[in-house]
C-alpha cells in the first residue's frame, strides 16, 4: 500500500493503457455451487518499463486475487501473489496448472458467452479494464496446447 | 507402509518423463469400509465399488483451477473409455470434497455438472481421512487467514479401483483423455488376465 501511495503521488497524472496488452480473456463455465472459479489472459508488458500487477477487482464477485497453483510431488496447494513484476516485452501467462485471477464468492451463475469485467491494479496506480468470455469448459485445458 | 513407498517412487519416476498419464500399483490395495453422503440423500460405500471400475477423485468446491480442470478431463478421458471397453466397463466418477464445512450443502451439483453420471459426496472427517489413507492420498486445510477463507492442499492424482473393490491405479495430470483412456483400457485387459490366472 506504501507503494501505490508513493506511486501516485510521483505519477499525479492518469496514465492510459497503451503499453499494457490483455489477450484472451476468458473464465471457463463453472459447476453450480462452485464458490470461485478461474479467469485466464495473457498479459504483455509492451512498454519500456517493468510494471507491477498488485491487485484485480471483478465486478459482481465479492473478492478476487492472483493466485499461483503449485503441483509440488503430487501435491496441489494455492498460494495468494500480492506483486507480479512485468519487464518490458515480458508476457505473463494466465493458465490452467499456473497463474490465475481466483474469482470468490460469484453473485450470480455463469452464463456461457456472457463475460465478466475484471479491473487489473498496478503499482503506479494504473488500472486495466478488462472483459472476459466465458466460454464452455474445453478438456485438455487451457494453455496446454490441446 | 511399503507399497505406499514403492507407489510414490513410481509417481515421482513417472512425473519426471512427460505425459505418463497413469501408475499401476505393483500389488492390488483393500479398501475399507466408507460411507460419504451428499445432501440429496444419495450415498458413496465400500459397497458401490463391487462389480464396476470406479475413479476417486478428492478435492473441494473452492478449488479454481485444478479440480474443474481434473473432473473436465477425466470427463473426456472416460468418453473416450467408453469407447475402448464394453459399456459395463466404463469407470464411475466419484468426487468427495475433503471440505465439508465449505461444501455439504450442494456438494451433489459439482461432479454433475461435468458428466451426468458423475456423483459428489462429503463426508466425516474420519471418513475423508479413512478413504483418504487407504487410497494412499493426501489433503491438508490449511490456516485461514483474516477473513476466515482457507486454502486446501491435495492430492492431484486420482484413484482407479477394480471390480474387485481392490485400489488398482492412479491416473495423474495432465489427464490427457485419449492417453487415460488408453491407459484404463490396458488396465483392464491386464485385471481379466489376472483373474483367469
Amino acid at each position: 500500500m506504501i507503494r501505490l501511495a508513493f506511486a501516485l503521488m510521483a505519477l499525479p497524472t492518469a496514465l492510459v493503457a497503451g503499453d499494457l496488452v490483455v489477450e484472451g480473456p476468458i473464465v471457463p463455465l463453472a459447476p453450480p455451487g462452485a464458490m470461485a472459479h478461474a479467469a485466464y489472459m495473457t498479459l504483455t508488458n509492451t512498454g519500456d518499463v517493468p510494471r507491477q500487477l498488485i491487485g484485480v477487482q471483478a465486478e459482481g464477485y465479492l473478492m478476487a486475487h492472483i493466485h499461483r497453483t503449485e503441483l509440488k510431488e503430487d501435491i496441489v496447494s494455492m498460494s495468494s501473489v500480492d506483486l507480479m513484476e512485468i519487464a518490458p516485452g515480458q508476457t505473463v501467462a494466465f493458465e490452467q496448472g499456473g497463474l490465475h485471477v481466483m474469482l470468490m464468492g460469484p453473485e450470480s451463475p455463469l452464463e456461457n458467452g456472457g463475460t465478466v469485467e475484471l479491473t487489473l491494479e498496478f503499482a503506479n496506480g494504473e488500472t486495466l479494464p478488462v472483459s472476459a468470455k466465458v466460454v464452455p469448459m474445453v478438456a485438455g485445458g487451457h494453455g496446454h496446447g490441446s | 507402509m511399503r507399497v505406499v513407498a514403492a507407489l510414490l517412487i513410481t509417481l515421482f519416476a513417472g512425473s519426471a518423463s512427460a505425459q505418463v498419464q497413469g501408475v499401476k500399483l505393483d500389488e492390488p490395495v483393500d479398501m475399507p469400509p466408507f460411507a460419504f453422503t451428499n445432501e440429496l440423500g444419495e450415498d458413496f460405500t465400500d459397497d458401490d465399488l463391487n462389480g464396476n471400475w470406479t475413479i476417486v477423485m478428492f478435492g473441494f468446491l473452492s478449488c479454481p483451477d485444478v479440480c474443474p480442470f481434473t473432473l473436465g478431463n477425466l470427463e473426456a478421458a472416460v468418453a473416450e473409455t467408453g469407447m475402448r471397453v464394453r459399456p459395463d466397463n466404463v469407470p464411475k466418477v466419484a468426487f468427495i470434497s475433503v471440505d465439508p464445512d465449505r461444501d455439504a450443502d450442494f456438494v451433489s451439483e459439482y461432479a454433475k455438472f461435468f458428466h451426468p453420471d458423475f456423483e459428489s459426496f462429503t463426508g466425516s472427517r474420519d471418513q475423508i481421512d479413512t478413504l483418504i489413507e487407504a487410497t494412499d492420498s493426501f489433503y491438508r486445510l490449511m490456516k485461514p487467514d483474516h477473513t476466515g477463507y482457507y486454502e486446501v492442499q491435495h492430492s492431484s492424482s486420482v484413484s482407479v479401483i477394480a471390480p474387485d473393490g481392490t485400489l488398482r491405479a492412479k491416473l495423474q495430470p495432465p489427464f490427457d483423455p485419449g492417453m487415460t483412456a488408453e491407459f484404463l483400457a490396458r488396465l483392464q485387459i491386464e485385471y481379466r488376465k489376472e483373474l483367469s490366472q
